[in-house]
């Protein structure tokens, strides 16, 4: 990851930290868990879940299964962190076993069960957002977003509200570049026009 | 927000922000998310780690099939080499099926004649 990408946006309040000192931090924090700190795991838990809590509501929808595919994001990159190269940035590393946990669960779902829109992007499940339900635009979003095949509303999500470069997007979705900027594009294209009606209701 | 027409390569704010407020957690249950996680800390490491004697397990299962399958070749070696005939003595192979053989050529004062001595080298075979 680069950080003086000119596709990096401005970090939110809620993005770890960026940069050499991000990695060289993460690296620790990988090294102490490695060495059976339990407490320097939670830490990256606490950094990343609510980036991976949206990556996974991104695919899935449903916020309970969402949470679910991140617990088993989280719990495999634990297993797997042996494999991690501390000298990248892990924040790509993590959201691409998030990705795939929920892609998994997706899949399994879909065999389960003809897949109707999710229910819990229409707005219409078991245990949507308190704020969610009060917003009218967020409701909207989120049908929009089910509208959209899984991998377009993904990549969308970590481009524009994660922050993720088309180049690191590619990587964790395992598809070529030029397949995230289409993917990004088209699902812009929808959401912005969705945006404009609301704007000009 | 940018033309929809448009190829942008940077992220778009904005969109990124409704975004962001329709995906986000309900607020307050961070704590209770990091919380189930950490729950199941000692659970996945524990199902990751593959127990000695399970290693131990397979490389025995492996040990096995390679040591029958050692079995059967050596068998296969063994019964071979107990049908082959037993090989002939040197004397035997040398002494002559008819006429005067290759010894008598190797012995004789003039030279064979070339024709002779092919026909006897192709009657040895």
């Amino acid at each position: 990851m680069q950080p003086d990408s000119p596709s990096r946006p401005p970090a939110p309040p809620s993005q770890p930290p960026q940069g050499a000192a991000r990695i060289a931090g993460e690296a620790d924090l990988v090294a102490r868990t490695l060495a059976g700190d339990r407490a320097a795991f939670g830490l990256l838990v606490e950094r990343y879940a609510p980036q991976a809590r949206r990556v996974a509501r991104a695919v899935l929808g449903d916020p309970d299964e969402s949470d679910d595919a991140a617990q088993d994001g989280f719990l495999s990159a634990l297993v797997k962190l042996g494999q991690y190269d501390a000298r990248r940035p892990f924040g790509p590393w993590l959201m691409r076993i998030v990705a795939n946990a929920a892609t998994d669960r997706r899949r399994r779902r879909q065999v389960r069960k003809a897949e109707p829109l999710d229910p819990g992007l229409v707005g219409g499940g078991p245990r949507p957002d308190a704020d969610a339900v009060r917003s009218e635009l967020g409701e909207r979003l989120r049908a929009a977003l089910a509208e959209l095949p899984a991998r377009r509303r993904t990549a969308v999500v970590l481009f524009d509200v994660e922050g993720y470069s088309h180049g690191e997007i590619a990587e964790m979705l395992g598809i070529p570049e030029g397949t995230v900027r289409s993917e990004v594009f088209h699902a812009r294209r929808r959401l912005r026009a969705l945006l404009a009606d609301w704007k000009g209701a | 927000m940018n033309d929809e027409k448009t190829f942008d390569h940077r992220p778009d704010p904005e969109l990124g922000a409704v975004l962001r407020r329709a995906l986000d957690p309900p607020r307050g249950d961070q704590a209770a998310f990091l919380a189930r996680v950490m729950a199941r800390y000692d659970g996945a490491l524990a199902a990751a780690t593959v127990p000695t004697w399970e290693v131990l397990a397979a490389w025995s299962r492996r040990g096995l099939a390679l040591a029958a399958a050692a079995a059967v070749l050596v068998g296969f070696l063994v019964g071979r080499a107990l049908q082959r005939p037993e090989p002939e003595t040197f004397d035997a192979a040398m002494a002559p099926t008819s006429g005067p053989g290759v010894t008598a050529l190797v012995t004789a004062t003039d030279p064979p004649d070339a024709s002779v001595v092919f026909a006897s080298l192709v009657e040895q075979r």
